[in-house]
């Protein structure tokens, strides 16, 4: 039987990018800090492979500012949760779709997708998740800066005030 | 076979469930099952934009209406994801209460979808037997919270209810008659051969599936893996409580029937324990307004399986994030390999078998065969389904149900 | 009054049938409905049956907040019902929005989308309740039916929510 602190030890002396990175907040619960993709796409085989997490429970999207955090929920035999966290700018909020590896998370890719605007490389051809037909593109609305007050669901249109576009349109300049 | 022999049926929209009412589209090759397509999130609400604009308690209400039926195992994992952010240690005798609830909120729940179960594949007599059974169930939990469904129990910091003496015994009647009960729907699913005809094989899903796909709940334990949250990651007082976790190795609709039988026995064990070996004391724990920085993966075992709620605090009264991974959501995945290869009489009771919430008798079904294209709905899928079954020798609704003592 | 028209009057006033729609509930409500269709509190003896069809049914009994997506089958449902046909919204969040008035994707109540005869509040409603919004409904049938009132009184008159009822298109 491993316990948590065994496999942070592992997976420290084998990526060496991972040291101070990995937290155990309590029994059964193994936390990471965010990742960039390449890291994360070079740590996951191994943790799918060598240590046994080989069932994903669940991928979260959450905003991060500037960044798209996207929240790997992964799980062992002994029932720990390895929460492996990735992060993508939003300028680019691209992931690979671990959809092949893991079956169980193609409906949550598709919801980072609609909710959040990242985008899956890889995921396979589907109808859209959660949103409902005719939701206006490029309105994410999970993204912090996404207000819901501004949004009218009997026309599906998002109005924000003039002063904030405005400053969004400076912004942007 | 050629495209041209392969039939597509659209099934749904309204197909109801926890969040999310789905629509398959399943293509048949003869009567074959050969390719299934699940579009899910006609209930898409909003409901967690909605949290990141509301305090704490208010997210309680709401995180209850996420799912009216397992109103209660929301509410746990939400609060005690927050107790932990906060280090609010919540009394014993709150903790004894909330298990309690949570187990005769299985009973509810199960029985439920055994009635459900049952009018899928025609038999109607055993539904009016497990929805009147379940009033029981339903008077316990109005007397305790005075609703019938969503009692609101739970609050940071402990349960705003408390079990008294009377209530006390009016529980123990309850599970008294219920076992009773429920032991004759035992010996039903283990003696009665028409049943057994008519669910075996049906909806299979490995155990290598079952872990693939990442199935929850009584599906996987059907499957024969014995993952159950109360015992693999010990919340509220389950760590103490003796139960055993039920699995059954047939991996199908009846399979999944008996472990959800099982459990019912075990749980009146569970209500038992409970009431004897509550201790006496407070029922909640003072907890702070503002939550603070963190953030907490906390997971209880529903019903239908594992709940997982992620919740981060950033100081405030308002969380920053907050998701529920409901247990159907997990089911769904495992939904098209159950479907494979099976007959499209099969269709209803193997999605009533990861018991999605079934609620809603509308869902309208296009049949697109080569030119025409026509017109079913769901009531006309079950009786095709009935009436495939029958022409076959297996007519559920002759089974003789005898004359029980009613305690209404 | 041809006696056709008596014939129908007197069939939807004596066994209306219902039918169910989940516009984006929580399911509380609709395990109530099914609830008071199963032996303990059993509305089969006021001649109502539920049916899988609009075509056949005679009172749409709604939940939920009605969600964007839903929004175009609950219009389409109500479109194919034929006429003499009632709307009966059960739980708080099919009145007004309830606890998810707010949330982005629900638009807050089946009156946004078509007129709602009887309103039941309630989260979630009792079954009781509902039996008593389907006999106040009934009984309002027969007093319209009697005094050959208007559609439009008819639906101000029994609305156990105060509330306008807006005007709606199509
Ligand atoms: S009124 Fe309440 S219980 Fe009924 S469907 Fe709405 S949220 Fe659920």
């Amino acid at each position: 039987m491993q316990n948590e602190e065994a496999i942070i030890q592992q997976l420290v002396e084998k990526f060496s990018l991972l040291k101070d990175k990995l937290h155990v907040p309590r029994a059964k619960r193994i936390v990471s800090d965010f990742l960039t993709r390449e890291e994360f796409e070079q740590v996951l085989p191994y943790v799918r492979e060598e240590m046994g997490f080989y069932r994903a429970s669940h991928v979260l999207g959450t905003d991060e500012g500037e960044d798209l955090g996207f929240i790997y929920l992964l799980t062992n035999d002994e029932g720990i949760i390895f929460a492996l966290k990735e992060k993508a700018p939003k300028s680019n909020p691209k992931i690979s779709s671990l959809s092949g590896e893991y079956p169980s998370l193609e409906f949550h890719e598709r919801e980072l997708v609609s909710l959040f605007g990242a985008e899956v490389e890889g995921l396979p051809k589907g109808p859209p998740y959660p949103l409902p037909d005719g939701w206006p593109e490029g309105n994410y609305p999970m993204r912090k800066e996404w207000n819901q007050e501004y949004f009218d669901p009997h026309t599906m249109t998002y109005n924000p005030p003039a002063e904030t576009q405005k400053k969004e349109a400076e912004k942007s300049d | 076979m050629t495209e041209y022999n392969r039939v597509v049926i659209p099934i749904g929209p309204q197909h109801p469930s926890l969040k999310e009412p789905a629509c398959f589209t399943v293509t048949l090759e003869g009567e074959k099952i050969v390719d299934a397509v699940i579009g899910i999130g006609y209930n898409h609400r909003g409901i967690e934009k909605a949290c990141e604009s509301r305090y704490y308690t208010q997210i309680i209400y709401l995180l209850e209406r996420v799912c009216g039926i397992c109103s209660h195992t929301h509410t746990t994992a939400f609060c005690q994801g927050v107790e932990e952010l906060a280090g609010v240690e919540i009394p014993r005798r709150a903790a004894f209460i909330r298990v309690l609830v949570a187990e005769i909120e299985r009973l509810h729940s199960h029985l439920l979808w055994l009635g459900v179960a049952a009018h899928e594949i025609g038999f109607d007599t055993m539904f009016m037997y497990t929805w009147r059974d379940r009033e029981a169930v339903l008077d316990i939990l109005a007397e305790l919270g005075g609703n019938r469904v969503n009692y609101s129990i739970n609050t940071i910091g402990g349960v705003r209810r408390d079990i008294d003496d009377s209530l006390k015994q009016d529980i123990l009647k309850m599970v008294d008659a219920l076992e009773e009960q429920v032991k004759y729907y035992r010996e039903l699913a283990r003696s009665e051969t028409t049943l057994a005809a008519r669910l075996a094989g049906v909806g299979k899903l490995s155990r290598e599936d079952a872990l693939k796909y990442g199935a929850v709940g009584p599906v996987i334990r059907a499957s024969g893996v014995d993952f159950d949250i109360r015992k693999v990651d010990p919340y509220a007082v389950y760590g103490e409580i003796p139960f055993k976790v039920v699995t059954d190795t047939h991996a199908d609709v009846f399979g999944r029937t008996v472990v959800r039988v099982l459990e019912m026995l075990e749980s009146i064990e569970i209500i038992r324990y409970c009431l004897e070996n509550m201790p006496d004391g407070e029922i909640t724990a003072k907890a702070p307004r503002r939550i603070p920085a963190g953030e907490v993966i906390s997971r209880t075992e529903a019903p239908r399986g594992e709940d997982i709620h992620y919740i981060r605090s950033n100081g405030t009264e308002i969380p920053d994030r907050v998701r529920v991974r409901a247990p159907s959501e997990a089911n769904w995945h495992a939904m098209k390999q159950m479907l494979l290869g099976q007959y499209l009489a099969d269709v209803p009771i193997t999605i009533a078998a990861i018991d999605p919430c079934f609620s809603c008798t509308d869902r309208a079904i296009a049949v697109n065969s080569g030119r025409e294209t026509e017109l079913m709905d769901w009531p006309r899928l079950r009786q095709y389904s009935v009436d495939w079954y029958k022409k076959r020798g297996i007519d559920v609704s002759s089974v003789k149900m005898p004359e029980r003592r009613s305690y209404f | 009054m041809s006696l056709i028209k008596k014939a129908i009057d007197w069939g939807t006033r004596k066994s209306p049938w219902i039918i169910h729609f989940n516009a984006g509930s929580c399911n509380g409500c609709d395990i109530e409905i099914v609830d008071a269709l199963t032996p303990r509190f059993d509305l089969e003896r006021l001649g109502i049956l539920q049916r899988g069809t609009p075509r056949h049914a005679d009172i749409l009994v709604c939940t939920g907040a009605v969600s964007l997506q839903t929004k175009d089958r609950l219009k389409q449902i109500y479109d194919q019902m034929p006429e003499p046909k009632f709307v009966i919204a059960t739980g708080t969040c099919a009145c007004s929005g309830g606890v998810f008035d707010g949330c982005y994707c629900v638009l807050g109540g089946i009156d946004r989308v078509i007129p709602v005869d009887v309103y039941i509040p309630g989260c979630a409603v009792r079954p009781e309740a509902i039996i008593s919004a389907v006999v106040k409904l009934l009984g309002a049938l027969e007093a319209q039916q009697k005094g050959g009132g208007k559609d439009a009184e008819r639906r101000s008159d029994y609305s156990t929510v105060g509330r306008e009822i807006q005007s709606f298109e199509g």
